[in-house]
């Protein structure tokens, strides 16, 4: 492959856990919950998806009990932020540490091990002939259709083109509003959040059966909190979003060619370019235009417990 | 100008269309409603009076399924029901316009009219919706704009978005809240015309206000509500100012004219204690809010700013107090200009502020007591010195302040959003009039608080007069204006419209003016 | 009558009552935790013995102890006074990474008697730990933009750069490790045992910080600055300055926890060096809500639950575990604080 070619085919594949990750973020901030959990689930996630398959080889049997693992723990979190209304940063912040830490456990058996079945390739026909983009995106996995594809062209419809996605949104913006319409404010954000939480963990599995694959201890290196950082600069929506993620996974694949090439920097410091990155795409654009802070606007009710029966 | 269409005759034996039975509601330390019963005809505009505090809101969120009854029952068209959500009010043909929008501020008109809406289409685009809003605006005669966001509407086309949402569901009672607070006296008399079309229709309105005036004017019956519970109902034709009053407030309430200065009392100044010279101010969001104003406030005088909430009033207390610096012109306080905007500077030359939503700005509700009485005194002592904060002294401090306003303290080292919010309200007037020796900038001073506090407070706003301050008063009752202003100007998107005596006003004038018309002859 | 009865939340938590709420959180979840290990194989009861045995049962393991309560102390003080101004800092990991490295660098290239460099390395230890969470503070001050994210992503910059020098350029090429640097000659004299004078030093921080943020006229400013900067705006107060500087000096305490770490406790660079000092240092000032003073205690009991783990690790425990029950702890305690609002009240009909 040419060096273009591969850096994008690289660039999709690394993405995609960011993506997925930041999709799931959107539908939990849509509805006004700010998720800090992402990395822990991402972490259950990943280390679900490996045990899973090393006890029956088959990937998509992991990736699934990834995404039932990531909704129990979401349903943990929407139970405490959404029902009990308690701090969601302290929350979030808790799911990272139990999920990471609960994770390292676990994973302890299984670290090092190349995952025992991985996705492979599919190539679509036709569209796999494509100049560049056709080794790049069209001869990738499933997962990579899934969420470059399906998925945001999916949520994007569903956010602002039909009533549930206008319902939602108002939940997120002005709950109180959203109530007095009649909205099922908590059922949504409780279904939200945890639909969200399971997309993070898929996130993970993603990273354990496609990318790396296999697991080890800190494997996930923080990708979770890049992609709640991605969201913000995508201004919440989802195509932005796997394209913000999409962006990154070329950062990280220009550090592997960097490395492969001998480029005279540090694979350390390669390394930091995602860290760095991020910092930069959420700094930046805010000093660079001021129009930028009301069009990348977070809904208006984020991160707001909901109390109705409260003076 | 009066109704003259009789409200429709009814057939005998006509159940009303709502009926409440011995409601009871409680929060915390507070009963909201005991024992109320209330019965709405079909046909009939029904206004629920009381003061700032007596239960009414509440009632009416109960009514309309956002608050669930400690006791009672809710009685719709005869038949018993349980309002488990606001879901369940809609569906029974109930439908509410709140005193504070309950609007998406980032979303259209037409998507908020559609919003939690079982008739909106699954497939929903922007142009769907918006064509379908022009539909129903035309229905129910309702100027709108469908494309247009929220925050760029001004509060009286907000107040006919949310009609329309009402409307639109097909609502058999309308309950509005405190409606013409944001609306100048041209659109107040459009709604109540239009309310009469709905009622005439066979329709119900519930109208809560604690305008006597405008009740008189607008309704068939009248319930009183006091200390959350009823007082009594009346056919409005029964009733006059004096009579509600004295139900409302269950005393005699003398309104002494405030204008009159007693013996002793400091003369208006000859020159001006505080002057805003053609300043321009941009608001929070960037854009101009002020332009051009010039104004003089003069010691030992009380200067009225009429209009209706959101024409600059924030700004112009910003400007006046140094939170905000002017984009252009000068502010000169005795006559030496200032050279930079700092709240902290004012205050020290004796500028005070009762800020227009105090219990967020002009509060750290998390911080105790103390922290929050001595924050316009901190920097001084005995509260601080050389750089020493003395938490002693500043519990002393707090003490008085609390002494003078009359508010119970259990302990000042509690959050002081432990205490209620009239009591927040009183300790942070006080705090400021200690400070106010040139100017006192009072914003809404009289919201949230009942008959007997607001009396309280303009009597104090009065004696800082006569001690020589000069006073800014903002205000959007016409009838506290009138009562207290030596001066009135109007304030409309951002200009002063014009600056009126008090001894020649007329109020069709002002209502003019507060909508945007230009004055006709210029008065001082 | 049960009709009469009903739950109310309360605007504020009775202060006794939230304590309350903390203890049964941490009780709760260390009962949690047992039974995980019982369902596990492990004997709960046996290994709390073991624990508290080899931790009080000799002045080694208390020494031990209180080299763990160093650096809590100190991460835990740098959130609490970030804290104070509204701040998370959730970066003291990075900057404690920070910290670590410059006294490093000042250890092993300057050279000087130990009664110079010391001072050198603590100072640069804080700037290191300044210049850390430099960015993230001016981004929120000038832009708005929030510092839980951005200090975050430092934390993970700074291990590697701490990863790269201690195996790369800085590595020790005569002694056996290649992935530490040499021994830094100057050390912290010891206070008693093992024991360094980073632990009063460290409390006198803490208490000082507590003194001024009380009786200051700064300190009231900061307090008000913290609970609402619009009130604080009206009251004229200069809120971008004092989020500057209070976040900075944030930086700088868990920038000198790092030198702590360095001069008086492990003496070589290396990659692990944090035990997760930085995240544990949220819980510690969670649990002391914020209060300088409070996070002594409650870095006290994180230092315990700490060293419980390394104890354990013998017993297959891993520190990852220990980091789970913190969260679950952290868990626990953000809805005990929500439930501590809450009172059954009768009614009066």
């Amino acid at each position: 492959m040419d060096l273009l070619t591969g850096l994008f085919s690289t660039a999709f594949l690394a993405g995609g856990v960011l993506a997925l990750a930041a999709l799931g973020e959107v539908l939990a901030e849509r509805v006004g919950v700010v998720n800090l959990g992402a990395e822990g689930l991402m972490a259950m996630g990943a280390i679900t998806a490996i045990a899973t398959v090393t006890a029956t080889p088959y990937p998509m049997l992991g990736f699934l009990a990834a995404l039932v693992v990531g909704a129990l723990f979401g349903m943990v979190f929407a139970a405490a932020t959404v029902w009990l209304r308690a701090n969601q940063v302290l929350c979030g912040l808790a799911l990272t540490l139990m999920g990471t830490g609960l994770a390292s456990t676990i994973g302890r058996s299984y670290s090092g091990m190349p995952a025992r079945a991985v996705f492979e390739r599919i190539e679509i026909p036709l569209l796999s002939q494509l100049p560049i983009l056709g080794k790049a995106l069209f001869s990738q996995n499933i997962l990579v259709y899934l969420i470059y594809i399906i998925l945001p062209v999916a949520l994007h419809y569903l956010l602002f083109k039909t009533r549930h996605g206008l319902n939602l949104r108002a939940v997120g913006e002005n709950p109180a509003a959203a109530d007095a319409a009649g909205i099922p404010v908590n059922a949504i954000r409780f279904a939200y959040v945890t639909a969200g939480s399971a997309l993070a963990a898929g996130a993970g599995a993603y990273l354990t059966l496609a990318f790396v694959p296999s697991w080890s201890d800190g494997v996930v290196a923080g990708r979770g909190w890049i992609a709640v950082a991605l969201v913000i600069f995508a201004g919440y929506r989802p195509i932005p979003a796997v394209m913000s993620g999409l962006l990154f996974g070329l950062i990280t694949a220009l550090g592997f060619v960097g490395q492969a090439r001998g480029w005279p920097v540090a694979p350390a410091v390669l390394s930091m370019l995602p860290y760095l990155g991020t910092i930069a795409l959420i700094i930046v654009p805010v000093l660079a235009w001021q129009r930028m802070r009301r069009v990348m606007a977070a809904p208006a009710a984020l991160g707001e417990p909901y109390f109705r029966d409260v003076r | 100008m009066n109704d003259t269409t009789p409200s429709l005759p009814l057939p005998p034996g006509t159940p009303p269309l709502v009926q409440l039975k011995g409601i009871a509601k409680y929060f915390p330390g507070v009963i909201a409603n005991q024992d109320v019963d209330l019965d709405v005809m079909p046909g009939e505009i029904h206004a629920l009076l009381g003061e700032n505090g007596a239960g009414k809101s509440t009632l009416m969120n109960i009514l309309t399924g956002i608050y669930r009854p400690n006791a009672g029952e809710i009685i719709i068209d005869g038949y018993a029901k349980e309002f488990a959500s606001p879901l369940d009010a809609i569906a029974a043909g109930i439908g509410m316009v709140h005193q504070h929008f309950k609007l998406v501020q980032a979303f259209t008109v037409a998507e908020n009219i559609h919003l939690g809406w079982d008739k909106t289409p699954k497939r929903a685009s922007a142009q769907k919706l918006e064509a379908r809003t022009a539909e129903l605006a035309a229905k129910f005669n309702l100027q709108v704009r469908p494309g247009a966001r929220i925050n760029e509407l001004s509060t009286g086309e907000q107040q006919r978005v949310e009609i329309l949402r009402v409307l639109a569901r097909e609502a058999r009672v309308l309950i509005l809240d405190e409606p013409t607070a944001v609306l100048t006296p041209a659109e107040a008399r459009e709604l109540f015309k239009a309310l009469r079309e709905f009622r005439n229709r066979g329709n119900a309105v519930i109208f809560i206000s604690h305008k006597l005036d405008e009740v008189l004017e607008i309704s068939d019956r009248i319930t009183i509500l006091r200390g959350g519970r009823k007082i009594a109902t009346e056919q409005a034709e029964d009733c006059n100012p004096r009579s509600l009053a004295k139900q409302m407030v269950g005393r005699d309430i003398v309104l002494a004219d405030m204008r009159q200065r007693p013996v002793g009392a400091a003369p208006i100044s000859s020159e001006p204690v505080l002057r805003l010279d053609t300043v321009s101010a941009l608001g929070e969001t960037g854009l101009s809010a002020l332009h051009g104003v010039t104004l003089d406030v003069f010691a030992g005088e009380i200067i009225g700013i009429a209009g209706v909430a959101g024409n600059g009033q924030r700004e112009l207390s910003q400007v006046l107090t140094g939170i905000r610096a002017p984009s252009s012109g000068r502010i000169l306080i005795d006559g030496k200009p200032v050279a930079r905007a700092n709240a902290a500077d004012f205050v020290e030359m004796g500028i005070g502020h009762i800020p227009e939503d105090r219990l967020h700005s002009g509060l750290a509700p998390a911080l105790s007591v103390t922290i929050n009485a001595v924050m316009r005194e901190y920097k001084k002592p005995p509260v601080t010195t050389a750089g020493l904060y003395r938490p002693g002294a500043a519990t002393t401090l707090a003490k008085d302040i609390a002494g003078v306003a009359d508010v119970a303290v259990p302990d000042f080292g509690m959050p002081i959003r432990n205490l209620s919010g009239g009591n927040q309200q009183r300790l942070v007037a006080r705090r400021e009039m200690r400070i106010a020796n040139k100017v006192l900038v009072a914003a809404y001073p009289s919201r949230g608080l009942d008959v007997g506090a607001i009396n309280t407070m303009l009597k104090y706003i009065v004696e800082l007069r006569d001690a020589g301050a000069g006073i800014v008063l903002i205000s959007e009752e016409l009838e506290e204006l009138l009562n207290l202003s030596d001066r009135i100007a109007v304030l409309y998107e951002g200009k002063i419209m014009g600056v009126i005596d008090n001894d020649k006003v007329d109020i069709d004038e002002i209502g003019l003016l507060m909508g945007g018309r230009q004055q006709t002859k210029e008065v001082a | 009558m049960l009709s009469g009865l009903r739950l109310q939340r309360l605007p504020s938590a009775h202060p006794g009552i939230a304590l309350g709420a903390r203890v049964a959180a941490i009780l709760l979840a260390l009962l949690l935790a047992s039974i995980v290990l019982e369902i596990s194989g492990a004997a709960p009861l046996e290994l709390g013995v073991q624990v508290i045995s080899a931790t009080f049962g000799s002045t080694y393991g208390i020494e031990d102890l209180c080299l763990l309560l160093i650096p809590l102390l100190m991460t835990g003080l740098a959130v609490a006074v970030g804290q104070q101004i509204g701040a998370w800092n959730i970066g003291a990991e990075g900057q404690f990474y920070a910290g670590a490295f410059s006294a490093t660098a000042i250890g092993l290239f300057v050279p000087g008697p130990e009664i110079l460099i010391l001072p050198l390395m603590f100072i640069a230890g804080a700037v290191g730990g300044m210049i850390w969470i430099l960015v993230p503070t001016l981004a929120r001050a000038y832009a708005g933009v929030n510092e839980l994210i951005t200090t975050l992503l430092l934390n993970f910059v700074a291990a590697l750069m701490v990863y790269y020098v201690s195996t790369g350029p800085w590595r020790d090429r005569v002694g056996m490790s290649n992935s530490a640097t040499p021994r830094v000659k100057a050390e912290i004299p010891e206070f008693w045992g093992l024991v360094h004078w980073g632990l009063p030093l460290g409390v006198l921080m803490a208490i000082g910080f507590a003194l001024v943020l009380s009786y200051s006229k700064w300190g009231y400013e900061v307090r008000l600055s913290g609970s609402n900067p619009s009130a604080a705006k009206y009251a004229g107060i200069p809120v971008r300055r004092h989020i500057i500087t209070v976040m900075l000096l944030s930086g700088m305490v868990a920038g000198i926890a790092g030198m702590f770490e360095i001069a008086g406790t492990v003496h070589r660079l290396q990659g692990g060096i944090s035990n997760n000092f930085g995240y544990l240092g949220i819980m510690v000032a969670v649990l002391a809500r914020n209060s300088c003073v409070g996070v002594i205690f409650s870095a006290a009991l994180m230092a315990l639950i700490l060293n419980a783990g390394i104890i354990l690790q013998t017993q297959g425990l891993t520190t990852s575990a220990v980091l789970a029950i913190t969260g679950l702890i952290l868990f626990l305690t953000a809805i005990g604080d929500e439930l501590a609002h809450y009172r059954i009240t009768r009614i009066k009909i």
